[in-house]
Formats: structure tokens, sequence, C-alpha cells
């Protein structure tokens, strides 16, 4: 089943064109790896289908609903969830708040209700906090949960980006270079709870640039290059395609 | 070496814990963004038997009356700290609002003969109906151009006031408001004033104390470090800040009725940018992202204009450098600093009294 599809999508920033009629497809349940060199398109791409920006032609579907135009806090409400690239973390919260505001939208509660604090907005946070340090957990965080989310390492603003974007319990997940900056060690550990986001059902696609860590987890890879693409098939395909190999790996 | 002169125990040691302590009695903890269950703490019924006690104490009309405008300014500075401090907009027409609110409540009051009680709610109504329509398009703007917008927003509530005479009293403004009013109680003395608006004001403050432990403070929270963080989990950017901004102007509304009645006057002197210019102050003193912080901003600044008043000429310099001095030292407010940096400076005073000893 196509979960997400982007068709023929065009766009230009002040005439360069930095997306020219992509088209891609991602299957419920898969991994798909998105690569390319710096200023190929990939995370224009991302925000086109998180709603950041608007395509100038073309369409995005998600679950055979017609996505492009909407704004992005109602794709996100749809099951489209996303990191950044340069991370979004809230520092001004602690880790657990953050988590908390992941489940924004999961959560009893408006500005009257909330201020009154009725007895479902007592119940409904009381839930949510449960859950909150239960994905705190799965991530590795739970120690850290009372800290300020500016006190935290790199490695650990980046799980927790991941644990926000999980919090909201999206379908779809875009991971935009997780893994960037981080240490071997570190980057090795994030693959393993792709491995298992994957296993519990979630689609995600990725845009890296550790090549081990993408051809290890990813069904699939789609090479983009100033904004077309390139390549698309499974990752030992891709790998050893002349052009992708010419244009990525070895640019002499 | 240095570790063991850590652990000497010495009697200043006492005195720096007393201190601390006493310290923790008075300034709140850095708050939450969730709820913890409920308990009373000294510290809160410090605060109630102060706020209950001190007229009392301190008996002078003269104390109750600049009290009764503190509590006033405090309901102003918290509902914009709702939208300042929280969800990080600057709004630079605080004052139309509470102008509004005092409007709607001279005119209900001394012309259509409506009780001030229900007087009240509906200026905070009116204020929060114009907050949404003035919002809606101005709230797309960021930093400088929505501090603009306010700003043009409050100068054509001015001039909107000052040239409609048959509505608002022109220039001269509306006389004879009646005191505020419950079920016969007249609230006539300061005293009465005081106990009225401060118990408003507590009212306030717990309502927006629940809001910013609830989904809705994180939201803000969210908007104000990262927009686009806020809308990839599905956070209504544009429907919280205009949330906000109305739940800062029914605030502003309220404030201005209990002005209205209370000083049984409204004139557009007191609504110009003065005004929104002392309300923002009031925040950035008490600190951003802290509830207590603006009241005692309010407090603090309403007794320092009183206290310059007697000198007139040299007021405005005087103010200036007060400001500047507190904006150097206290760059993120009194009520969010004033606990780190005391305790910076009592852990500082420890170091370098022994440093001075090993040097020696």
């Amino acid at each position: 089943m196509i979960f997400l599809s982007v068709e023929e999508i065009v766009k230009n920033y002040d005439g360069v064109g930095a997306l020219n009629r992509i088209s891609l497809q991602v299957r419920k349940g898969t991994v798909k790896g998105l690569m390319g060199p710096n200023g190929a398109g990939k995370s224009t791409l991302f925000h086109l289908i998180s709603g950041m920006e608007r395509p100038d032609s073309g369409r995005i579907r998600f679950k055979e609903r017609e996505i492009t135009g909407l704004r992005s806090h109602e794709i996100s409400r749809l099951g489209v969830g996303r990191t950044f690239q340069t991370l979004q973390v809230w520092g001004n919260m602690t880790v657990v708040e953050n988590v908390l505001t992941g489940m924004h939208t999961r959560i009893k509660g408006d500005l009257l209700s909330s201020g009154l604090y009725l007895p479902w907005i007592k119940k409904s946070e009381e839930t949510a906090m449960k859950e909150a340090k239960e994905i705190l957990e799965r991530l590795g965080l739970f120690g850290r949960w009372k800290w300020f989310a500016s006190q935290l390492s790199y490695g650990e603003q980046r799980r927790l980006e991941i644990a926000r974007a999980l919090a909201a319990k999206p379908e779809l997940l875009l991971l935009d270079e997780p893994a960037a900056g981080l240490t071997y060690p570190e980057a090795k550990q994030l693959a393993e709870t792709f491995s298992r986001l994957k296993e519990s059902g979630f689609t995600l696609l990725l845009i890296e640039h550790h090549m081990g860590m993408v051809m290890e987890i990813a069904d699939e890879v789609a090479v983009l290059n100033n904004g077309e693409l390139l390549a698309e098939g499974p990752p030992d395909v891709v790998k050893n395609d002349p052009g992708v190999i010419e244009a990525y790996m070895i640019r002499k | 070496m240095v570790d063991q002169v850590h652990k000497e125990f010495r009697k200043r040691d006492l005195l720096y814990s007393g201190a601390l302590w006493l310290l923790s009695l008075i300034i709140p903890d850095p708050q939450l963004h969730y709820r913890r269950e409920y308990q009373l703490r000294r510290r809160d019924l410090f605060y109630l038997l102060t706020i209950l006690l001190l007229p009392l104490i301190w008996n002078d009309a003269h104390f109750h009356h600049l009290m009764v405008l503190a509590g006033i300014h405090g309901i102003l500075a918290l509902g914009l700290t709702l939208f300042l401090g929280y969800a990080g907009q600057i709004s630079l027409g605080h004052a139309a609002f509470f102008g509004i609110g005092s409007y709607t409540t001279a005119i209900l009051t001394t012309r259509y003969d409506i009780s001030s009680f229900l007087a009240f709610w509906a200026s905070g109504l009116t204020a929060s109906f114009f907050a949404y329509l003035i919002g809606r398009p101005i709230l797309k703007l960021k930093g400088y151009f929505l501090a603009l917008a306010t700003l043009g927003f409050g100068e054509i509530f001015l001039v909107l006031v000052r040239e409609s005479p048959h509505l608002t009293g022109g220039v001269i403004g509306i006389f004879d408001i009646p005191f505020f009013s419950i079920a016969g109680f007249i609230f006539d003395t300061y005293l009465r004033q005081y106990y009225l608006i401060w118990g408003v004001l507590i009212g306030l403050v717990l309502f927006s104390k629940n809001l910013i432990r609830s989904k809705m403070g994180r939201a803000f929270l969210a908007v104000a470090a990262s927009e686009d963080g806020a809308s990839a989990v599905g956070i209504d950017v544009n429907g919280i800040k205009l949330g906000v901004f109305v739940m800062g102007a029914a605030f502003a509304g309220l404030a201005g009725s209990l002005f209205a009645s209370v000083m049984s006057t409204a004139n557009p002197d007191i609504f110009s940018l003065n005004l929104s210019v002392l309300i923002v102050m009031m925040v950035i003193l008490g600190g951003m992202g802290n509830l207590y912080g603006p009241i005692a901003g309010a407090v603090f600044l309403t007794w320092l204009i009183d206290g310059l008043s007697r000198y007139q000429e040299y007021s405005l310099p005087i103010y200036g450098v007060i400001l500047i001095l507190l904006l150097i030292f206290f760059p993120d407010g009194i009520g969010t600093r004033l606990r780190v940096r005391l305790i910076y400076l009592i852990s500082y005073w420890g170091r370098k009294r022994r440093r001075e000893k090993v040097e020696l």
C-alpha cells in the first residue's frame, strides 16, 4: 500500500530550481532512505511534505488524501511527524515537558477549561505524563526527565527531538539527518532505535549521510542530485548505480 | 586542599543556610509546566497572610490607594506576561484594552444603569472581542513589526476616544462612575477596594497558574521557543498566539473595569503609550516566563513612580537610571533571577574569602 506519494513536485527559490519534477513513493511499514550531496533538495522536499513551504506545482498525497497546501499543523495532525536538521527542541522547557508538548493534540484542554482545571483535564494530563515517561524510558532519556532541554548534550537533544515526534503518535516519521554530529556509538544506538520503530509498524522517511546506517536499515533508497531524482531502488542496486557513484560518492 | 576547606564546618555556613531558608520562604520555585499534586506550602501561606494583613498593619489611606493601583497594574502585567513572557510576542498596545474595559464599564453603568458586577464581566468580554478583531490580522507579524502594529492600534484607540465625545465624553472623559458593588455591598473605601482588587488578582493568578501548567501553557512556551517545532507537533501557532492575545486583553479589560469603578472616572490621558510601556517594563523587570514576577514588578514600579512624583523635575532622569541599572543587573527580570543571583553571590563571597585564606 502506498502511504505517501509525491507527484511531479517543482519548487523554485527566486528562480533557483531546488526541486524539479520529483516523484517518490513510500510504502506502509517500510524505511526509505533519502540521500544526496548538500544542496540536492532533500530538506526542501521535507519542508514541502510537512507543509512548512508550498510547492510551485505538483501534488503530495498521504494515505490517499491530498495534503498539498495544507498548513503544517494540519498535516501533523493527520499523522506526519518530523524532526529538523537544525535542532528545534525547546530549551525553555524540561525534557518531560518537551515530550508532553509533543502530545499536544492528544491531551484535552483549551484556554478556558485548562485555566479552570476541570476534572477531565486532570485525568488527561496524568495519563499523558505516564506515557511521556514511558517514551523517555524507551529512548534512554528517563534519567534526565527533570533537566532543562538546553542542558542536554547534542546527541541527547537529537534523541529528545525524536521522542517528541514519537509522542504525537505519527504514522509517518520524517527524520532530517538524525545522526548528524553524533559519535559512532551514538549513531549505532540510533540505528537500533529506528529498526525497533520499524518493527513496531512505523513508516520512516530518512535523510542521512551515514552510508552504513542507510544501507543497514533502509528498504529502499532514493538519491537526489541538483533537484533531480538520480536513482531509486533497493540499497544494493543504488549503491552500484554508476550515476550515483559519480555524483555522490566519488566526485572528482 | 580546596576540597578540605569545603568540608570544614564554619559558623557562617549557618548564616548562609539561614539566609537561603528565609529566601526560599519568599521567592517562588522555578515554575513547572506540568501538574504536581497540590500541597499548600508555607510560601503560599506567607503570601496570603501578607496580602491579607498588610493594609491592617500599615493602616494609611495613601498606602491603601497605592496598593489598589499596584493591584490593577498587577492584573495588567499578569495578562501581558502570558503574551510576552510565555508566548514570546510583544505588544505595545495593551493599555488600549485597559481603556476599552474602562469605557465599557463607564458607559454601561452611567448611561444604562447596569450593575457594576455585570459591567465587570461585560468589560472583559468587550476587550477580548476587540482583541480578536485586531489580533487576527496583526498577529501574523513578528518582532518589531508586531510591536509597531500594536503601538499603532493603541494610538488609533486614543484618537477614536478623543474624537467621539458622544460616546466617550471626548478629552474630558466620563465622571461619576458608581463604585463597585456586589449584592448591595459597596466598595467605597480604599481598604475595601484593596481587598476587592487583590482578591480578583489572586483569582486570576490561580487561573493563569492552571493554564501554564496545562497543555496550553506548554504550547505558549513552544511557540516562543520555536514556531517550526511547535507546528511540527500539531500546535496551531497562529491560533495559540491569537488565544493568548485575547486572554491577555480580557485580563486588561477586567482591570480597566475595576479601575473605572475604583477611580470613578475614565479619561483618555490614562490609556496612553506611557501606560503600555510601563506594563511592558513591569513584565520585563519582574521576569519573563514567571507569574509572580510581573506582579512584584507592578508593585515596585507603582511605588517608584509615586516616590518620584515628589521630585517632579528630576523624576524622568532618576526613573531612567534606575531602570537601566535594573536591566543591567537583572536582565532576565528580578523574579526569575533573584534566587539564582543571590545563591551565586553567597557562594561567591564564600569562595572569595576562602581563596584569600589559601593564598596567604
